[in-house]
């Protein structure tokens, strides 16, 4: 029972009115678009855009509208979730085929419509922010007869507005006409794809929940991108989120993670996550409750023998990895749950625990209650997150903590450590936890402390290298790590096919044992033939972080 | 034989072996050669390298010339074929999603020599390497091999923990092209 008053607390937080919440049995009617690959800016960008900024408006009040992406999508959930819709909350989907249809449809949503500037990219962001506030849809100037034909009227046009100004002058400007009246305690990085092809998909979500949409810059080759992009994440309420993801063309994953970690901040990411306006108003289907597949009690002892043991982690987000591909379940697997989509998606995590074959097991991630670097997290900020990441881990019935801390690390090679300060951190914060992992890549941070192990990757399967040199690097690492019982933590890049590993564990020299992780930490825990290791202050960094302010 | 007439022979022995080294060595190995993926063992963690081989007299220079993303790496193994040499910093072509690393101040011994008639650089490194159980040795064999054309270059390489050998293949930057 307090952990069903939990889950609502939850489900209303993460929705912001109660009316919202669509009870989970109850059936309902909703509309659903079938969307294309094509979002080039000279070809599908526009018309999406419009649409997505209508979805934010139509799903404010309830969820009516759903848009489904092909398989090749990133998020390749977006079918599997529409099907579990109608299975599981008897949502009774109309397909709306056209941008007419959908208009005529939502129409009375909208206000009015607000005309970006095709010549001027950040136009585009400053267009959802205002039709969050404004209650308007977004066009490019080639749809302005198509919205007035439904009667819509002009609210805001930004044709011309921003014609040669550069992105920290153009988002100065938004930030003085709009800022004020944004969400505080989020934002919305409409970054990822530039160029030829934008993917504003996520853009639904920002437009319902009145957030300040920017790509602005965390690269210190941009000073003036940078020092407003710290402004605004200074603003945003503590424990606050960052959705969307960084600009491709302007700063690196590693440089916009640590930024928002250096404010206690995290991402929900990717720019291009679908229908969150819809999905948050979805409670659990009665009755549900999540029980991880564990394979071990927490207070279990277990002890390894002379043996190599292995164990596969997913991370990366159940979402975009191989959950769909064939294969799944036939190797012990965790996979990294995106935690606060119990706030934000609970249908998501509903349909993978539902679809959760016995190898598949469950773990906190990433590094807290969301995306973010740890090693920058302001101690002082460090025990609030870490006590949302202990509560969502407690709802989940997950025992097992992941970090990752790339802001030293060069792309997935290179510094991955942790400080002994933060191990030291985590170790406070979770007690109850059975061990953690570390890494995306190789890591060498280690530790044993009481029964709790923390255990860095040996090994990353980029899903591009030949099965036979994988099989040939994990059995070098066997050679090198001579000892027994030895533990071989091995992180699995999203979109590996599984049928392949397991071709390649029948290669594998030695006793070799495929554990689920959760044995694994706890054999670790029983005896340590690793080596405890932090980050070596002497060791390079690829980037070594922000100047405090 | 007086101690003055042992030094002798020794230097003249170690003359003689060094000038042997030099007039076997293939000059056909040195300039920059290209790494060719396609026809190579994946390297995991390595966008482009190139390999910058100088020789003089018995000592043999291998630059490894290395790019990632935007990270650069420019480091070379300094070898003998007169005799073994250490060396700080030794650079190992590592497959970077592997948890293997250069142990910290370690030093690597190594030998190389021309064999097959002069045809090919052999060498030997036995590098210390850290791992998540510690610190511990790993053998190095490498074989340079260059073409009958000249134009291409494979390099061989054994690991003493490894039974599948890595095979990267290097086709030669011609002098002008080195140069930009």
């Amino acid at each position: 029972m307090k952990k069903l008053t939990f889950i609502l607390s939850l489900f209303v937080a993460g929705c912001s009115t109660p009316l919202a919440a669509m009870p989970a049995s109850a059936a309902r009617e909703a509309w659903m678009m079938n969307f294309d690959l094509d979002w080039n800016v000279a070809g599908g960008l526009s018309e999406k855009a419009m649409l997505v900024s209508l979805q934010g408006l139509a799903n404010r009040a309830s969820p009516q509208l759903y848009i489904v992406h092909p398989p090749k999508f990133q998020w390749e959930i977006t079918g599997p979730l529409y099907e579990f819709y109608q299975r599981k909350h008897g949502v009774k989907f109309t397909e709306l085929k056209t941008a007419d249809e959908a208009l005529a449809q939502f129409k009375s949503s909208a206000k009015g419509y607000v005309v970006w500037d095709r010549a001027v990219s950040a136009s585009l962001n400053v267009a959802f922010t205002i039709a969050g506030l404004e209650d308007a849809v977004v066009v490019s100037e080639e749809l302005i007869p198509l919205v007035e034909k439904h009667g819509l009227k002009p609210i805001d046009d930004l044709r011309g507005r921003y014609t040669g100004q550069t992105d920290d002058v153009i988002y100065q400007d938004a930030y003085d006409r709009y800022w004020a009246r944004c969400a505080k305690d989020r934002i919305l990085l409409m970054g990822g794809h530039v160029g030829t092809v934008r993917m504003p998909a996520m853009a639904d979500w920002g437009v319902r929940m009145k957030m300040f949409f920017h790509d602005l810059s965390a690269n210190p080759k941009h000073p003036k991108e940078l020092a407003l992009n710290r402004r605004l994440l200074s603003e945003i309420e503590p424990g606050g989120y960052v959705f969307g993801w960084h600009s491709y063309g302007k700063d690196t994953e590693e440089q916009y993670t640590t930024l928002l970690s250096t404010y206690g901040l995290r991402m929900e990411g990717l720019h291009n996550l679908p229908n969150l306006s819809f999905n948050c108003q979805f409670k659990f289907t009665p009755g549900f409750k999540f029980t991880n597949n564990h394979h071990v009690a927490k207070d279990a002892r277990l002890t390894a023998e002379p043996k190599v043991y292995l164990a596969f982690v997913q991370s990366d987000s159940i979402g975009i990895g191989v959950w769909t591909k064939p294969g799944r379940g036939k190797l012990p697997f965790a996979w990294q749950v995106t935690m606060n989509w119990t706030e934000f998606s609970p249908a998501a995590l509903e349909y993978f625990h539902e679809s959760a074959t016995p190898n598949d097991y469950f773990i906190g991630g990433l590094s807290g209650p969301g995306y973010m670097y740890p090693n920058h997290i302001p101690p002082e900020r460090f025990p609030l997150l870490m006590e949302r990441a202990n509560k969502l881990m407690g709802l989940l019935d997950e025992h097992v903590m992941e970090i990752m801390d790339n802001s030293a690390a060069d792309g997935n090679v290179g510094n991955a450590d942790l400080t002994k300060e933060t191990v030291d951190r985590y170790y406070q914060a979770f007690p109850n936890v059975i061990g953690f992992i570390n890494g995306y890549g190789p890591a060498r941070t280690r530790d044993l402390r009481d029964t709790r192990p923390m255990i860095s990757y040996d090994y990353y399967i980029d899903p591009r290298r030949p099965r036979a040199e994988v099989a040939a690097d994990l059995n070098e690492l066997i050679a090198l790590n001579a000892k027994r019982p030895y533990f071989l933590l091995v992180h699995v890049r999203e979109s590996n096919d599984v049928n392949s590993l397991i071709e390649v564990t029948k290669q594998l020299e030695g006793p070799v044992e495929i554990v689920p992780v959760d044995v694994f930490l706890k054999l670790a825990a029983s005896n340590k033939t690793y080596t405890t290791r932090y980050q070596d202050p002497e060791e390079p960094k690829h980037f070594s972080g922000y100047p405090k302010q | 034989m007086n101690m003055n007439a042992c030094k002798r022979t020794i230097i003249g022995a170690v003359l003689v072996l060094g000038l042997a080294a030099t007039a076997l060595a293939n000059p056909a190995l040195a300039g920059r050669w290209r790494f060719e993926p396609a026809l190579s063992t994946a390297l995991d963690g390595w966008h482009k390298m190139d390999l910058v081989v100088a020789l003089e007299g018995t000592k043999v220079a291998l630059t490894h010339d290395m790019l990632w993303i935007r990270s650069k790496v420019v480091a070379t193994n300094t070898f003998d074929t007169a005799q073994p040499v250490e060396q700080k910093d030794f650079f190992r072509i590592e497959q970077r999603h592997m948890a293997v690393y250069p142990e910290k101040h370690g030093v690597t011994k190594a030998t190389a020599s021309w064999i097959d008639g002069g045809r090919v650089l052999r060498t030997e490194a036995m590098t210390p390497v850290e791992v998540s159980q510690g610190n511990v040795l790993m053998r190095i064999t490498t074989e340079y091999r260059v073409s009958e054309t000249g134009d291409t270059l494979t390099l061989i390489e054994l690991h003493s923990t490894r039974n599948r050998p890595l095979v990267y293949v290097f086709k030669k930057v011609p002098a002008e092209a080195a140069v930009n």
